[in-house]
């Protein structure tokens, strides 16, 4: 494999120093990103617990927009955990090199944002503590759920993901919390990577297996990036809603998904390589090859958001064509354009080269990027539920602050995970960076790398 | 590992260590090599056969398959009820609940399979490891008897280890 100069500078013990000085003793910056977080993750839990308190009717949602802003935010926090996996699996089977240095954390906002994700369906409930009714449990009534149906499928999809996403995470970890382990000074940081790591040594054995684990995991983990989108999509399109209705949705979906989820990784990946200053393990290439992920997918996203149109006027269906008037030029058109504006034009700014590695406009875009993700899934679900098919049973949505609260939260509860995940374990992946640096011969043409 | 020594050498470089166990090997002790990263030049050289943790992922993912659709149309067929005339077993519905169970427990069945071949958890460390090793430098615990430690010594130094250390049982 070709390694760019950079990459040829680092040797193995600077990549472990500067991956390993992030877990060093917390600043005082760090104290107030997790305070900051905690609080709007009380602010959230208060809203939930006085929802469940005084019913459903504390949220904005009613007839017809049922499913709301938790929905909204649950396909959201969904789509972000999508690049995980891909930056993780899908890439790793591609060999795509530029992977290395972002998947770790990519993976983590997989995992936290289904954690987040998962959280929506419960709030979204009323009686959360129902939540097993879910699953195909033996019962005294012999109910069991119905299998046809694309929200059950949603469960048995996102529980997957989840898990598989997180046994992928965790093995990923183990030799690198063993290389902190074997430096940890302190009695907690001893025990918390002696009991995590599991007791890794690195030896031929262990290597072999994990390496022919993880590509199993990999492959195994692939499908899922596919599917666990595309399901979801079927909660829409199973259904005969005008504007939800359609075969183009999984894809639609997955790319939609895939785009957030990158972008969040950008998101997160400035601040993190500023304070911990890991400019040469994530450097301007990486950024630069997300960016083109983001054009790929910012390319996709658009043209389904044209083909929705097209499909919509050619149908000749009247409820459909109204649908995709509605949301231009109807209640919710500010969500539409904006949207657009998000996911469609500003994206349209990394065709120009040097834009894409410009680290503080990247951060802005990438912001900008889920600003308007979230508008999509605003679009789909209001839009739509709002003007069904019977002009009587129309109808509008009016936010209430146990929606705001909830929704912050959700962004608090995502970041506190994030903030402790960079703190204790390696946020970037050791092994596998020095995986793809030269190897040290003393006899240079030895072998070849 | 048999024998009741333990020959440790430490290396910096890779051509060294990937020396020192072909001669290992050839002399037919029993030995373990260390490596910071996943290295498939010292994992080929110190043992060439494949794992065998494949078998346990088709296994489990070809049980999760069964598994799902099973669930489904038993669950299905204990509860007939036709919902918007779809059959009672509707095998095309199914199929995202086999597809996601031959997943989940494929990639289970390979985690259980990763812990077991790399006999994990293990707290207590074997014997000749080095912090070192997970960091920058590869290594290579020969199992010697007493009388073989000084020739064992004398190879890895010959092959360019940093340092070789004796220690005692296994």
């Amino acid at each position: 494999m070709a390694s760019t100069a950079k990459e040829k500078e680092l040797t193995y013990k600077e990549v472990s120093d500067s991956v390993l000085k992030m877990l060093e003793v917390p600043t005082g910056g760090w104290y107030v990103q997790l305070l900051i977080c905690v609080s709007l993750v009380l602010v959230g839990a208060s809203c939930w617990t006085y929802q469940i308190l005084t019913g459903m009717s504390a949220s904005g949602k009613s007839h017809p927009i049922s499913w709301g802003c938790y929905i909204t935010n649950f396909v959201f926090w969904v789509g972000i955990a999508h690049s995980g996996t891909l930056i993780s699996a899908v890439l790793l089977l591609f060999r795509a090199r530029f992977r290395m240095s972002i998947y770790r954390l990519a993976e983590a906002m997989t995992v936290f944002a289904v954690m987040t994700a998962g959280l929506f369906p419960l709030i979204h409930l009323g009686r959360p503590w129902f939540f097993y009714w879910l699953m195909p449990y033996p019962n005294q009534r012999t109910l069991w759920p119905n299998f046809r149906s694309p929200l059950l499928w949603d469960v048995f999809a996102v529980s997957t993901y989840f898990t598989i996403s997180a046994v992928f995470f965790f093995v990923g970890l183990v030799p690198d919390i063993a290389a902190a382990r074997d430096r940890a000074k302190t009695f907690f940081r001893k025990m918390l990577y002696g009991i995590t790591s599991l007791g890794w040594t690195g030896s031929n054995s262990q290597w072999k297996h994990y390496m022919a684990a993880y590509l199993l995991f990999a492959a195994f983990a692939t499908p899922l990036v596919v599917s666990v989108h595309s399901v979801v999509s079927w909660d829409f399109a199973m259904s005969i809603v005008p504007g939800w209705h359609a075969t183009i949705f999984p894809p639609y979906f997955v790319a939609g998904a895939i785009f957030s989820g990158v972008a969040m990784v950008i998101t997160l990946a400035i601040p993190l390589r500023k304070v911990f200053k890991l400019e040469r393990i994530i450097t301007t290439e990486h950024f630069d090859a997300m960016s083109k992920l983001i054009m790929f997918t910012s390319g996709i996203v658009t043209y389904a958001y044209i083909t929705e149109f097209y499909v919509a006027w050619f149908s000749n269906n009247s409820f459909e064509r109204f649908q995709f008037w509605f949301r231009p030029f109807g209640d919710f058109w500010v969500a539409f354009w904006g949207m657009t504006f998000c996911n469609c034009i500003a994206p349209l700014s990394l065709w120009y080269k040097p834009l894409r590695t410009n680290i503080a406009f990247l951060f802005v875009l990438s912001i900008i990027i889920n600003i308007g993700m979230w508008l999509e899934r605003f679009n789909i679900i209001f839009t739509s539920l709002a003007r069904e098919y019977i002009p009587s049973a129309w109808g509008g949505y009016n936010f209430s602050w146990i929606d705001v609260g909830i929704t912050i939260g959700a962004f608090g509860w995502f970041g506190m995970w994030m903030t402790l995940f960079v703190k204790f374990f390696p946020a970037v992946a050791i092994s596998e960076i020095k995986e793809i640096l030269p190897y040290p011969l003393r006899d240079k043409h030895a072998l070849h790398h | 590992m048999a024998g009741d020594k333990a020959v440790v050498g430490v290396f910096t470089y890779l051509d060294d260590v990937l020396k020192a166990i072909a001669k290992v090997k050839s002399a037919q002790l029993d030995f373990r090599a260390y490596a910071p990263f996943g290295c498939p030049e010292i994992t080929e050289a110190a043992d060439e056969q494949r794992s065998p943790v494949r078998y346990f992922n088709i296994t489990g993912a070809l049980t999760g398959l069964v598994f799902g659709f099973a669930l489904a149309i038993l669950c299905s067929l204990d509860y007939p009820l036709r919902v918007s005339a779809k059959d009672v077993v509707s095998i095309p519905g199914f199929v995202v609940i086999g597809y996601e169970c031959t997943i989940l427990f494929g990639g289970l069945a390979t985690l259980l399979a990763v812990l077991h071949f790399c006999r994990l958890p293990d707290i207590l460390r074997k014997v000749g490891y080095d912090p070192r090793f997970t960091d920058d430098k590869f290594g290579i615990v020969v199992s010697c008897t007493g009388s073989q430690s000084d020739d064992v010594q004398s190879t890895l130094k010959s092959c360019g280890a940093d340092e070789v250390q004796v220690k005692d049982g296994l």
